[in-house]
């Protein structure tokens, strides 16, 4: 197909119109934000027009109109432009939040406080789909990406200190909590990367064993596959009992933290969860290698150990990392859950919100344990790609 | 027959717990001594397992019927276009977990099951998308030029051929979605879904350890259960399409 | 009779067929050669319309295809390609089975044809009907494939590169099964390959294709003995065409017949009067003879041939 490669640069885009087109019309038929009066009362919702004036509203339909067009003419540099145009609508979207509570905050009120709405959710996923299309149209490389992100999350981490962003709910839930959010952070990390370096290396013993003694292989990827069926809020729940008898039997457990709920069952549960994929990835990867590659090198004189460590383990290593992502990823959800059983982290904030039924603490909890997870899965997906032996064709 | 015996005694005993679990109230009293009442009554674990199983089978068919249709279209000529988009957005959306999805829905939508049920679906729908489209793009493209140049129309191609191949791909990915969603629709409790959830919950919340444990068996049954009928259908699958070449295959990882 | 006229076919900026004439006779096998990216395969396709035209004309029996509907057209040409294309979720004789069940013929024909046609392509259909294709060797799938292609009798036969993933020896002995085949049945063929001794052995007409463009449409003989140009002459190779050329003449051609045919003393060795003239001399060349006996299909002695006669007129 090499010769349809450089068309696809040229060719008219029928994605991103499509999207542009979704958004124009979700954008003027959702509210972009509401204003509260307090903390738990539902607020008024406000329409495009309606909270960011004719400017505003003229600013985001032209954005829009523009992506379409240049998606549609034809352009040498079609992607570029539209990279530029997207990439800095994305990072400047914290503003029409800015001038929506500007506009409608009532002075007077200090409880008062503005809410993101569904219009501004709507066009913030639209505008991120269509820089996946770009960037994927692009063949961007992962670095361009990660740098693309790191800028467009630093300018909303700078344009969300801003005054005018006071008044949104989401900043005020952190601002009132900015240590214990801290603490979450540490938490959920503590509880998510500590599960998985541990589960690596049981993981990799694990395989080991399964590669030297075959006959292991059934028990073993059956038990860690059937740990992988049980939900996790059921495993939590069943570590519960166990645990307290343990502790209440063994006082020195309980002076370090171990009872039937808080850190010790998620952990434990959260090991039980990252083997399978752990497991599974490092003992297809080793066993992958082709074994005449294998016997090439004992024919030139490696012994077993050689064999192992300077060909099998780095021809192993990208499929042993793609197995630290998914466990990784699937520990950071994870762990949101082990806050019903006391273990803290971002999902602690989910519940609490869910319980006050405070829709932005939710999202305090919720939108950092998506961010976690993504930064997992593009940082890991850059070190298996950087690991490769043989460079990606480009 | 003999694959079908797992999923049809893990049923038999899901049901039967789930009818007589105040038989077991001895049990419970012996686990937690310092409560009155061991055995949990606020619902019928038959209601809240019907409501679990109806959660999931509504959120799994209509998953599986818009991945399905999403992921022929991304693979047709005219759909092309959208296969990159489609692709990225089935990987990217699996690394959402999904207690935070649930999360997210509430702000948007609000409490209640319809507000789950679109969660449940949209999350599902994601590894099904993602399998169909490894599925239909997977079919050695001799195969399909085969198809084409002997005479079959695209619609023959597709549902004589394509779908055939990937049907047990897609299968996978149902799998995978069903199990996944078992699991969010129990933490679908703390949003107002009446599921084996519920018992967890309020024993959590009223630190009632029998209550935990009987919604934490009941729901390890039914995923079990349902695991072992994926694997019964899985088999199946295997011997009524590809008899002969059953010892080709290997165990495929989920 | 398949006609092209002026047909061009172009993928972006890049011409992939040239605006080429060609005409295939009824019958006939045509052999359209070529190194790759040569257009070869995009004419193929062309013809049953997997790949539109972008100027130009295809004429089947006098009717443009343009205006044919593409599956009806398809399923009067049979067409097989390299790796088979056979459906693995489909047995043996379910592939063969395809085209007759899309055209709805009788569950009963349907099976008597399958039959006939694993008969005529040497593959026992007791054994083989209800093997999958991942069963099968090369050699037998791409005899499977061939049998897909003649299921429903159409007219025309389009093949692309079908042997180019076997071994040699078994091309060698589907290269001989389709000369037989091609007797019996006698299919407009439109062949496709890279391989010029495939080319040679196979074709009624070959038709010569470099960037797009037809350099010579002639016979094997005429190819060999004048090529168009430097291209085709490197392709048929210099230096070998002697040798080439021999082995497009039948023994046959050069024998000297006996007044009556003779019965075959035992244990007396050989070659046959349609085997090459090139096969003969090697083997006296081996054997080191001056003349060798030619047998008829009967196994009766009808002559001889001499090393004499083949250096005089063997080319």
């Amino acid at each position: 197909m090499s010769i349809t490669e450089p068309l696809s640069q040229t060719l008219p885009n029928r994605v991103i119109p499509v999207l542009g087109i979704l958004a124009l019309a979700l954008v003027w038929l959702l509210d972009l934000g509401t204003i509260q009066p307090n903390r738990i009362v539902p607020g008024a919702g406000h329409g495009l027009l309606a909270a960011v004036g004719w400017t505003g509203a003229g600013l985001v339909a032209g954005v829009l109109a523009a992506a379409i067009l240049v998606s549609i003419l034809p352009l040498r540099q079609r992607y570029g432009l539209l990279l530029g145009l997207i990439g800095l609508s994305l990072a400047m979207m914290p503003l029409l939040l800015d001038v929506f509570a500007t506009r409608h905050l009532p002075e007077d009120s200090p409880y008062a406080r503005s809410s993101i709405g569904a219009g501004f959710w709507c066009l913030l996923f639209l505008l991120s789909l269509m820089l996946i299309e770009i960037l994927g149209r692009l063949r961007a490389s992962r670095w361009l990406q990660l740098l693309l992100l790191v800028m467009m999350g630093g300018s909303w981490v700078v344009l969300l200190q801003s005054d005018g962003l006071e008044s949104l709910s989401l900043v005020r839930e952190f601002n009132a909590r900015s240590d214990k959010f801290q603490q979450a952070l540490w938490t959920h990390l503590a509880l998510a990367l500590g599960a998985v370096t541990i589960s690596a290396g049981l993981a990799f013993a694990l395989a080991l064993k399964m590669i030297r003694s075959p006959t292991w292989q059934r028990p073993l990827l059956g038990a860690v596959s059937f740990l992988q069926t049980i939900p996790s809020l059921a495993v939590f729940g069943l570590l519960i009992a166990p645990l307290s008898a343990l502790s209440s039997a063994f006082p020195m457990l309980q002076s370090l933290g171990i009872r039937g709920i808080g850190w010790a069952p998620a952990l434990l549960a959260l090991i039980a969860y990252s083997l399978l994929p752990m497991v599974r990835n490092t003992f297809v990867a080793i066993t992958d290698v082709p074994e005449n590659l294998a016997d090439a090198a004992r024919g030139m004189g490696m012994n077993e150990r050689q064999v192992f460590f300077q060909l099998k383990l780095p021809l192993a290593l990208p499929v042993i990392i793609e197995g630290v992502r998914i466990t990784t990823i699937q520990a950071i959800g994870l762990t949101a859950v082990a806050a019903l059983i006391g273990a803290g982290g971002f999902g602690s904030f989910i519940f609490q919100g869910l319980g006050q039924a405070a829709m932005d603490l939710v999202l305090l909890g919720a939108l950092p344990t998506i961010a976690l997870a993504l930064l997992a899965d593009a940082l890991l997906t850059m070190l298996a790609a950087s690991l490769r032996p043989t460079p990606a064709t480009a | 027959m003999r694959a079908w015996l797992p999923a049809v005694l893990l049923a038999a005993l899901l049901c039967g717990l789930s009818v007589g679990m105040p038989v077991l109230e001895p049990l419970f009293q012996w686990v937690q001594p310092d409560k009155q009442r061991v055995i949990y009554e606020r619902e019928s674990f038959v209601f809240l397992l019907q409501n679990h199983l109806l959660l999931v089978v509504v959120s799994a068919a209509v998953g599986t019927i818009v991945a399905v249709a999403g992921g022929i279209f991304a693979t047709r000529p005219f759909g092309r276009d959208f296969l990159p988009l489609v692709s990225q957005v089935a990987s990217i959306g699996q690394t959402f977990p999904p207690v935070a999805v649930l999360a997210l829905v509430v702000p948007v939508l609000g409490f209640g099951e319809a507000p789950i049920l679109l969660a449940l679906i949209l999350y599902g729908l994601l590894p099904i998308l993602r399998n169909t489209l490894a599925g239909l793009e997977g079919i050695n493209p001799s195969v399909r030029e085969a198809a084409l140049g002997m005479g079959m129309s695209p619609v023959q191609v597709l549902i004589r051929v394509e779908l055939p191949l990937a049907g047990r791909v897609i299968l996978a990915g149902i799998r995978t979605s069903v199990t996944i969603n078992i699991a969010t629709a129990a933490i679908g409790s703390t949003i107002g879904a009446r599921t084996l959830g519920d018992p967890v919950i309020a024993g959590l919340v009223n630190g009632n350890t029998a209550y935990v444990l009987q919604g934490a068996v009941l729901i390890g049954l039914l995923a079990l259960m349902t695991d072992s009928l994926f694997e019964a259908i899985e088999r199946t699958w295997d011997s009524a399409w590809f008899k002969a070449t059953q010892h080709l295959r290997t165990e495929k990882p989920r | 009779m398949i006609e092209l006229k002026n047909v061009t076919r172009r993928f972006g900026d890049t011409v992939a067929v040239d605006s080429i004439n060609l005409t295939i006779e009824t019958g006939e096998v045509c052999v359209l050669v070529g190194s790759s990216g040569c257009g070869k395969s995009t004419t193929l396709r062309m013809i049953n319309r997997l790949l539109p035209l972008s100027a130009g004309e295809i004429l089947v029996d006098g009717e443009d295809i343009a205006t044919m509907n593409p599956e009806q057209l398809r399923l009067n040409m049979g067409y097989v390609i390299q790796g088979t294309g056979l459906f693995p979720h489909w047995t043996v004789a379910r592939n063969i089975a395809m085209v007759p069940r899309l055209l709805n013929w009788p569950k009963k024909r349907i099976d008597e044809r399958v039959d006939e046609l694993m008969t005529l392509l040497d593959l026992d259909p007791v054994t083989h009907a209800h093997k999958y294709p991942q069963q099968l060797s090369g050699g037998q799938a791409q005899r499977v494939g061939v049998a897909r292609a003649l299921a429903a009798d159409p007219n025309i036969l389009l093949m692309d590169e079908p042997f180019g993933a076997l071994d040699a020896i078994t091309r060698d002995n589907l290269q001989l099964e389709m000369l037989r085949i091609q007797k019996q049945v006698r299919k407009t063929t439109v062949f496709v390959t890279h391989d010029i001794d495939e080319a040679l052995k196979l074709a009624t007409r070959i038709a010569v294709m470099d960037q797009g463009r037809i350099v010579q449409h002639d016979t094997p003989e005429n190819i060999l003995r004048h090529p168009a140009s430097d291209f085709v002459e490197n392709l048929v190779g210099k230096q070998d065409r002697g040798l080439k050329l021999m082995s497009l003449r039948p023994v046959r051609d050069l024998m000297t017949l006996h007044v009556a045919p003779k019965q075959m003393a035992p244990g007396m060795e050989g070659i046959k009067e349609e085997d090459s003239v090139r096969l003969a001399l090697s083997v006296m060349l081996w054997q080191d003879l001056h003349q060798v006996a030619v047998f008829n299909a009967q196994g009766q002695e009808t002559g001889v041939i001499t090393r004499e006669r083949i250096i005089q007129e063997g080319v």
